[in-house]
């Protein structure tokens, strides 16, 4: 476990943006990253508190996402309003079940995953776990990078919202689900973003310098 | 721990600060979200209507998710589950209804699925055809909540519109149906609305409505009658087409009006019961409040006179044939055609008389009977069979006054008086014929044509004579004519030519008679001037003719 000795541990500071590992100006103010310039910081401010608030909005924002309709068709007279598990039964219901997997996929389980993953992470974090580090930060960098992906429904919607507009035939409106789904998106990432995997790691010195 | 000396000048506890109790700006996002999410969902609950169950007899296009609850066109609730009823006789649907109409869903509440309908009256339900298939929802008057209705089958009368309804008893539906018009002077005023057999399965009782304002004309006089199709009726009267608009001649439809002998009074009530007429005529029948029924013996064939056949009196209708029979007297082996009619005659003189007063003499019964006995047995009113058309056959009864028609007395204390009756216009017509071929038969007619032939004869003779004569005188008297013509011919032309030398030898300016004549007339005139010369000597001297004329100088002095 001599490996897991943090860049703080030892004065160090790490860039976030290029990885450069520096010697920070000030205790209280480590300064710019010579090589990038971005900021440095020792871990970012309040991560886990915001982490916990953003995943909190995300989750409370999931709900609505799921049981208010996202799309409002309207034909012939007849509106019908469609959640998105409304859609993904319809999609099934109607044989194309890959379709049907792809959109369960993208539009509910990824939210959700991001969610709970992101949610263990401050867990774990918060009661300073030791295990599992690498896969806590490999599920980490999977939430990160599956975040820009996430906005499936919302392109979506937003596309057949402004194709679909044959009045007074057919016309398509968003639902106020769209909305709370793009929230929860837009928080998730957020909270990924704000969450400092570094933090996976201080508890494993922390418990390492503990036990030592 | 690779160098932990120098390490421990670095202050831990500023590396990783922990503000745990400090409470971020962040958390704002999470309660707004909250608040936000729990303001929709309030919102959702607070607007979530009733669900109710609908137990139809079959779900007739009816989707679970897709069918809405319609009323007045407005959605009012959605289909939400359709299923069998536990005993899989009916079929369940449930339906999650707006909170607005939360209010709606009472006791007698009406529901029933709407399919679209193409008739002749019209479509309705179109929209039906694009959309699917709807539940139709009528609110009740009840205030009593309820969640499980049973669906009607048919849908219910309308009720929300303004207007009257109003039943009518007929003898059978005709061609009407739901739907069918009803016209007032030709104005669809309103539609059946439902139809049913009476109880006692005689008649139908058929159910109007009449929207506003036009149920204020419907009184307790109106007569209802049906409109429906063509009515071609071929009676005494001739042949009576009548139909109400194309519409009814296709569909049937029903029309009303106010006879014109019974002034309207007000509205009538609603669901007034009114008798169904067959057709107009009928409907617009006077009523037969004075009729009295009575009976004539007819001699003739009653061949061409039908039940209903007009009954007049001095030409205008009094009444109608309500029987035709035979009647047979078993003391005599006497079979006699008898009919029966109503005969009023004081309801045609209402109608001249209504207004002078002199209708309510007719009121009483005894006056209306000693009228019909005054008329028949002082004035000889008669009844007689006519022909009303000769193209069709068709009969009908006349009262008419036969003066001379034998007297006779009637009994009026029967039930059905008889009335005493003449033969009829084409009975008589047939035997004055008869008699004339009779008297046509008894004529010599031989010698009467021996004698026109004899007459012929002589006159041929006569004829023949003139010939002669005309001959004789061509050939005597025309020859003597000619010449006694060409003689004065020539006389004439001598006249012309004496004209002609009397025109150069006397009228003409160089004429030697003229000239002559000049002449003759200068020597006159001298000769007159001698005399004078002569007289005035004379005069002076009278002694010149015995002496001699003086000369005048000796004379003179």
């Amino acid at each position: 476990m001599s490996a897991l000795v943090s860049a703080a541990r030892v004065g160090l500071v790490s860039c976030t943006t290029c990885g450069l590992l520096s010697r920070p100006a000030d205790k209280a103010n480590p300064g710019c990253c010579p090589r990038c310039g971005a900021v440095l910081v020792w871990r970012r401010p309040h991560s886990l508190q915001y982490t916990w608030a953003l995943v909190i909005a995300a989750a409370i924002c999931y709900i609505p996402a799921n049981v208010l309709p996202v799309l409002s068709t309207t034909a012939l007279g007849s509106t019908e309003s469609d959640t998105i598990m409304g859609g993904v039964i319809f999609l099934y219901a109607s044989g194309s079940w890959p379709l049907a997997l792809i959109v369960l996929v993208a539009s509910v389980m990824i939210p959700l995953g991001k969610l709970l993953a992101l949610g263990y992470l401050l867990v774990t974090v918060q009661r300073g776990s030791v295990e599992n580090s690498h896969n806590r930060t490999r599920i980490y960098e999977l939430v990160e990078f599956v975040g820009r992906w996430s906005m499936l429904d919302v392109f979506v919607d937003a596309f057949v919202v402004a194709l679909v507009q044959l009045q007074p035939l057919m016309s398509v409106e968003p639902g106020l689900g769209v909305v709370f789904f793009m929230v929860v998106v837009v928080l998730t990432m957020l909270a990924a973003q704000s969450f400092d995997p570094r933090l996976i790691w201080d508890a494993a010195g922390k418990g390492q310098m503990h036990h030592g | 721990m690779a160098d932990p000396d120098d390490l421990d000048a670095l202050p831990q506890a500023t590396v990783v600060p922990r503000k745990r109790w400090r409470i971020s700006v962040i958390w704002i996002i999470p309660i707004l979200a909250a608040i936000v999410a729990l303001g929709i969902a309030v919102q959702r609950i607070r607007s979530e209507g009733p669900t109710i169950e609908i137990v139809f007899s079959a779900a007739e296009g009816i989707e679970a998710g897709k069918t809405l609850v319609k009323y007045k066109d407005v959605d009012i609730g959605r289909v939400t589950k359709v299923e069998l009823t536990n005993d899989f006789a009916k079929v369940r649907v449930t339906a999650k209804m707006a909170k607005y109409a939360a209010g709606l869903m009472v006791e007698d509440a009406k529901f029933w699925i709407v399919q679209p309908t193409i008739s002749l009256s019209g479509v309705s339900g179109l929209s039906t055809l694009l959309s699917g298939n709807y539940i139709g929802f009528e609110p009740g008057k009840s205030t009593e909540r309820r969640d499980n209705f049973a669906g009607l089958d048919v849908a219910p009368v309308i009720t929300d519109q303004r207007g009257g309804q109003f039943a009518l008893r007929a003898n059978d539906l005709g061609s009407l149906e739901i739907g069918s018009p009803v016209y007032y002077r030709r104005l669809p005023v309103g539609q059946v609305i439902a139809y049913e057999l009476a109880p006692d399965g005689n008649t139908v009782q058929i159910k109007i409505f009449v929207k506003a304002p036009y149920d204020t004309y419907v009184y307790p006089e109106t007569r209802f009658w049906n409109a429906s199709g063509v009515d071609v009726s071929v009676g005494a009267d001739g042949v009576n087409v009548r139909t109400e608009s194309l519409v009814a001649l296709l569909i049937g439809g029903l029309a009303f009006d106010v006879p014109p002998f019974s002034p309207p009074s007000g509205p009538a009530a609603a669901n007034t019961l009114f008798t169904l007429y067959n057709d107009r005529t009928v409907a617009m029948k006077a009523p037969d409040a004075g009729a009295r029924r009575y009976v004539l013996y007819f001699k003739e064939s009653l061949r061409g006179l039908a039940v209903g056949a007009p009954v007049t009196f001095l030409g205008l209708p009094a009444g109608e044939v309500t029987s035709v029979g035979l009647t047979f007297d078993a003391a005599t082996a006497n079979v006699r055609p008898r009919v029966v009619v109503t005969f009023s005659p004081e309801r045609v003189m209402t109608y001249a008389n209504v207004k002078s007063g002199a209708a309510s003499a007719l009121q009483d019964e005894q006056k209306r009977r000693a009228l019909v006995r005054r008329l028949v047995e002082e004035r000889g009113l008669r009844g007689q069979l006519r022909s009303g058309s000769l193209l069709t056959g068709q009969l009908y009864v006349s009262f008419d006054y036969y003066p001379d028609a034998r007297k006779t007395k009637i009994d009026l204390s029967q039930e059905e008086p008889e009335l005493p009756v003449v033969p009829g216009t084409l009975v008589e017509l047939e035997d004055k014929l008869s008699r004339v071929v009779d008297k046509i038969d008894k004529m010599p007619l031989e010698a009467i044509g021996n004698d026109i032939k004899k007459d012929l004869e002589s006159l041929d003779q006569t004829l023949k004579v003139a010939n002669k004569l005309i001959s004789d005188a061509d050939v005597h008297l025309v020859p003597q004519l000619k010449t006694d013509l060409e003689d004065l011919h020539r006389t004439l032309a001598a006249v012309e030519r004496a004209m002609n030398s009397a025109d150069t030898s006397i009228l003409g300016s160089n004429a030697p008679a003229q000239h002559e004549l000049r002449e003759a007339l200068q020597e006159f005139a001298r000769a007159a001037r001698s005399l004078r010369l002569l007289t005035d000597q004379l005069e002076r001297q009278p002694s010149s003719v015995i002496r001699g004329r003086n000369e005048p100088s000796s004379g003179g002095k």
